[in-house]
């Protein structure tokens, strides 16, 4: 004789929470997450500390900054790099975040993990937004480490430290409220390339680095159109968020990484929908 | 109410059938030994049920509703190829990532409860890459059992176990049957090992079902077979041949097929002048049946 068996179909909110509290757990309780807090922090600190050494002759380098919170954000809107002080921002972080995401979101697959996931979860979707979610949060936390080993280093060499600290917060609220967009970017590249690990992190670092954002940059400015458009890109928003940002670049900010998040979580639900999962 | 129910279902890969137009039934409570050759579907399949690939075609219905309803899909557990655990985690942080996963609400309890069903209490705190095989395989049933689910998948798990491991994962799997009225669907290419726990089968070939039984009607199908020797073999067989249907000398044996009555033998050979010197009755086994049935060309 067979026993009756009651099936109760999980709403939408448990069924997040039991994936979310899994990335969690295991984002808290393995090295990956703690080595990339580190080098978010140490990062801005070796930048400001190599421009400061003695060149061959002895002469000490012009320094890359001149100020505490350029290590943080860029002085205004470039996007097309001018110097490497434009670039070399808290906006690196979506460069080394996009490794760790390849890592984290490979580590199901190659474990097999993922197999367990999507055996207990019928729907896609919980694994995209809780790997988004969660990916986000480990982003936003190495943008704080960022910005404190970043702040830490420009006061020890004895840069400027003048600034409008509402474009600072600005610019530091921008670029965290970003990381929801990269890092759904991110696990909807590592669901394309479930497969191929190399490739995953190849082309989250070659996304992150803004490249295509930057070359659509310097075809604009040379046909002499308005480049302000690009702000729609997560690159873009990113480059916007700057020390001369007012509160309409949050807004951006926030409705571009919004969007780009719903935009690829829609994508890559769709895509393992249709595809095999492993 | 059946566990599983399969109709039609086909998967291909670069346009060659892995599963092609399969149909399949397991009984609710049933431990169903899916057999098969090396590439005849049996991983594609359960890996189709379990939802990591997507069919082309066909229907998949767990416990009477569509396999992507999450409640049922919560419900079942499954060790397919590997345990599908993170190596530089603790046997015990891969059991919580799994109970919390499953939102089970006391964690602790699971685990303990899970490592003792397998006999693991004291290797909770062991490295998943430190595990012997047969520790990993059985820390992928802990993982499967987490969660009392109704329908466990389970794919080759005796693989690389010794005798007493083997011995160990039977009185599992029919444990948790008994106990908690689970559906085991098990793979495997011991025969020997799945016939003593088997309640139903299903046999695969070239990604379709041939043949799906029960235990009781496999073993009605067995055929009996009464072997013996004499010193005469030759001079035996021929006087067997004219009194029985079916003898066979086979392995230095004298096989009288279907017949099971050996007083009758050894008193017919006596009137015909041979002496027996050893004589027993036989059933053909699992593996043997299986390799009959593989052995045809055409199999109804």
């Amino acid at each position: 004789m067979t026993k009756d068996i009651q099936f109760e179909s999980p709403s939408f909110t448990r069924r997040i929470k039991g994936m979310l509290g899994v990335d969690l757990y295991r984002l808290f309780h393995t090295p990956l997450f703690y080595i990339f807090l580190a080098i978010a922090a140490i990062i801005p600190a070796m930048v400001s500390a190599m421009t400061m050494m003695p060149d061959q002759s002895g002469n000490t380098m012009e320094p890359l900054y001149s100020n505490v919170w350029q290590i943080i954000a860029a002085s205004k809107s470039l996007y097309v790099i001018e110097t490497i002080a434009d670039y070399a921002n808290m906006n690196m972080v979506f460069i080394f975040g996009g490794i760790m995401v390849s890592i984290f979101i490979g580590h199901d697959y190659k474990s097999g993990y993922v197999k367990q996931l999507f055996t207990t979860h019928a729907k896609k979707q919980d694994y995209m937004i809780s790997k988004s979610l969660v990916c986000a949060l480990a982003m936003a936390c190495m943008c704080i480490t960022y910005l404190i080993g970043g702040t830490v280093a420009g006061l020890l060499v004895g840069y400027e430290t003048d600034v409008s600290v509402g474009s600072l917060l600005v610019a530091i609220f921008g670029k965290i409220i970003l990381s929801l967009g990269w890092a759904s970017l991110y696990t909807f590249l590592n669901v394309i390339f479930r497969r191929y690990f190399g490739i995953s992190v190849v082309s989250s670092f070659f996304f992150g680095t803004g490249i295509l954002i930057i070359g659509a940059a310097a075809i604009v400015e040379t046909l002499g159109l308005p480049v302000g458009f690009l702000n729609v890109f997560l690159y873009g928003a990113s480059v916007n968020a700057n020390l001369s940002s007012g509160i309409g670049s949050l807004l951006i900010c926030l409705g571009v990484s919004v969007a780009w998040a719903v935009i690829y979580n829609v994508a890559g639900t769709r895509l393992l929908n249709k595809c095999d999962v492993y | 109410m059946n566990a599983i129910e399969i109709h039609n279902l086909s998967k291909s890969f670069r346009g060659m059938y892995a599963v092609d137009h399969l149909c399949m039934t397991v009984p609710q409570g049933a431990i169903y030994g899916f057999i098969g050759e090396n590439g005849s579907g049996k991983s594609t399949t359960e890996k189709l049920i379990c939802g990591h690939l997507v069919p082309d075609s066909g229907e998949i219905k767990l416990f009477g509703r569509d396999y992507t309803d999450p409640g049922v899909r919560m419900r079942v557990g499954a060790l397919i190829e590997n345990a599908g655990c993170f190596p530089g985690s603790s046997v015990y942080q891969n059991l919580m990532m799994q109970c919390i996963n499953l939102g089970i609400d006391n964690p602790d309890e699971e685990i303990h409860r899970v490592l003792e069903i397998v006999r693991m209490e004291e290797h909770a705190s062991l490295k998943f890459k430190s595990c012997s095989l047969g520790m990993k395989q059985r820390i992928g049933i802990a993982m499967a059992l987490l969660g009392s689910p109704a329908l466990l998948i389970l794919d080759e798990p005796i693989n690389g176990l010794d005798t007493d491991g083997m011995r160990i994962m039977r009185e599992i799997l029919v444990d948790i049957t008994k106990t908690y009225g689970c559906t085991v669907l098990i793979s495997s290419h011991i025969l020997g090992e799945l016939e003593k726990i088997a309640t139903h089968y299903g046999i695969i070939r070239q990604g379709r079902m041939i043949m799906e039984l029960s235990a009781q009607e496999m073993d009605a199908r067995a055929q009996v077979f009464t072997s013996l020797r004499v010193a005469d073999m030759a001079g035996a067989k021929a006087v067997l041949s004219k009194q029985y249907a079916d003898v066979r000398e086979e392995d230095g044996y004298i096989r009288i097929y279907d017949v099971d009555d050996t007083a009758a033998i050894v008193d017919y050979l006596m009137k015909n002048g041979h002496a027996v010197n050893e004589i027993s009755k036989n059933k053909i086994g699992l593996e043997e049946y299986y390799v009959e049935l593989m052995s045809k060309k055409e199999v109804r």
